[in-house]
């Protein structure tokens, strides 16, 4: 049955350029990334400590990861959480230009290796982050809306705070104060910024949009109610453990690792007893980034256990392209083919009304991008994740292979995505 | 009685935003005195706006197996307003659990 077109209120709604324009300059990172990384060469991608893998990790994180996680809150803070922004696409565009800016610096410092740029880049991404946790944090804090999500995105805001801020210290650490010893600030910014905003972030946005667009029952309320909570406080323990008594704090990151892997399981269980059980190219990107998010988990617990296993460096290298590329590439790209598809059709839906259009060819949301084509981005995500892992291990072997294909990837993305924003802009100039 | 009053849909295994539009679409098509029954697997968040501009009246309730229905009537048809809640009382209030 073809839904009936209906007026609907987009009062809650921000206008489409304000997500969008972080939508569509997160995979150019994710390209970027790739390309940086073959012309460093593998000879200077071999260990975390590296600039070549600082400048590609960061453009993944900031570049891509946050790009897209920005975005996705300017839109969904709204629609899911009832709250209005003040001035969203003026905000959106500064925010936005801070960010790319801030990343692009922070690229250079690290490639260069020249205090003025990392100087540089703190003040550019303090302004960009600093004002994203200002109008986000201010519009969260005073939601009237009591849904898990909104907790749970309180605490991913308060977690990009704390990784800016020591990031902040590390930039300190860089230009020549002796504040903090740099290599424990580091472990602390990675496990702020993944486990925290990133991790935190992505639970509480799964709570709503998994059963919403994947057709599945809602997760427990004690389990939407607590994760949060217990991945804050195992950071918190973990962090001062770290800090004070490093000998214990395996015992609060076997709590963080456990925290995502039951929420991996229980998602994936969701996911399995699906109310609709049509393909769906969304859920199968989860299945991947699910599968990374708990193979990462347990690579971790088996370096703590038998450390002699794995080289510490190949640890870290492979820890990184599982949580990065693996999970968080194919969790957000399951969620951007969900969203931007919805937020297209609405868009189109209410300007045809407008328009005193009636009847009309509004394209289905699986339409929007065609079934196909964002199968394609999940092989090419899927071979580009192996072959990375592979080519982190063998670099003579698959290093270029892994990274060209990692481009691909990300292009294809782009190229999905503003076919979309292309199909919204000819039936708009139609109208 | 109660029963020719009812209109029902079922949205439980759809996706956005097809809950909303269908919802909405089958709320303008009441008749006088009559009342719709949404079932849904989840609270449907964007629905509440758009009924209060529409000008329906609506009450959201918990079914045992845990699943949301919500009453809608047009706001100034007492008739419908009286035999929504009558049905909706049947069934728990919804809390956000």
């Amino acid at each position: 049955m073809r839904p009936s077109t209906v007026l609907l209120s987009l009062e809650q709604t921000p206008p489409l350029a304000a997500p969008l324009r972080f939508f569509l300059t997160a995979p150019l990172f994710g390209v970027a990334a790739a390309l940086l990384a073959m012309w460093i060469g593998p000879g200077h991608m071999g260990s975390r400590w590296q600039p070549g893998v600082l400048a590609f990790t960061h453009l993944l994180t900031l570049g891509y990861l946050a790009m897209v996680m920005f975005g996705a809150l300017f839109q969904l803070l709204p629609v899911l959480v009832g709250v209005r922004l003040r001035w969203p696409l003026p905000i959106a565009r500064a925010i936005h230009l801070l960010l790319v800016s801030g990343t692009l610096l922070l690229v250079t410092a690290f490639l260069s290796d020249a205090d003025e740029w990392f100087v540089f880049a703190a003040v550019v991404l303090t302004l960009a982050l600093g004002a994203f946790i200002l109008v986000i944090g201010h519009a969260l804090w005073n939601a009237c809306s009591v849904h898990d999500t909104v907790c749970a995105m309180k605490l991913a805001v308060t977690s990009l705070a704390v990784t800016l801020l020591l990031g902040l210290l590390l930039v300190l650490a860089q230009v020549g104060s002796d504040f903090a010893p740099r290599d424990l600030l580091i472990d602390l910014h990675l496990a702020w910024g993944l486990l925290g905003w990133v991790g935190l972030l992505l639970a509480g946005v799964a709570y709503q949009v998994v059963p919403m667009f994947q057709i599945t029952a809602e997760y427990a309320p004690r389990l939407r109610r607590w994760l949060p909570w217990a991945v804050l406080l195992l950071l918190i323990v973990w962090s001062l453990s770290f800090l004070h008594l490093p000998r214990l704090a395996w015992l609060p990151g076997v709590g963080l690792a456990a925290a995502f892997m039951v929420f991996a399981v229980v998602t994936l269980q969701l996911q399995r007893r699906r109310l609709r059980r049509l393909p769906d190219v969304t859920v199968d990107f989860w299945y991947v980034g699910l599968l990374s998010l708990l193979g990462a988990a347990l690579l971790w617990l088996v370096h703590q256990v038998a450390p002699q296993l794995i080289h510490p460096q190949l640890f870290h290298l492979w820890w990184g392209a599982l949580v990065l590329v693996g999970a968080g590439g194919a969790l957000i790209s399951g969620m951007l083919y969900k969203i931007v598809p919805f937020l297209i059709w609405l868009h189109l839906n209410n300007r045809m009304q407008e328009a005193g259009k009636w009847q009309g060819d509004i394209p289905t949301m699986r339409q929007v991008i065609a079934e196909r084509h964002a199968r394609r981005h999940l092989r090419l995500h899927v071979a580009a994740t192996l072959l990375l892992l592979f080519g982190l291990a063998w670099p003579q072997l698959m290093f270029y292979p892994a990274l060209l294909v990692l481009a691909v990837a990300y292009g294809q993305q782009l190229w999905n995505l503003l076919a979309a924003a292309r199909l919204y802009r000819e039936i708009l100039n139609g109208l | 009685m109660q029963h020719d009053v009812e209109r029902s849909i079922d949205v439980s295994t759809l996706g956005p935003p097809e809950p909303l539009v269908l919802t909405l679409a089958a709320a303008e098509q009441l008749q006088a005195g009559e009342y719709l029954r949404m079932r849904h697997r989840m609270k449907p968040c964007l629905l509440y706006d758009e009924l209060a501009r529409r000008d329906y009246g609506h009450d959201t309730r918990r079914t045992v197996d845990g699943m949301c229905e919500v009453f809608i009537w047009r706001r100034g048809d007492a008739a419908a307003a009286t035999a929504a809640r009558q049905a909706a009382n049947a069934l728990a209030p919804w809390t956000d659990a």
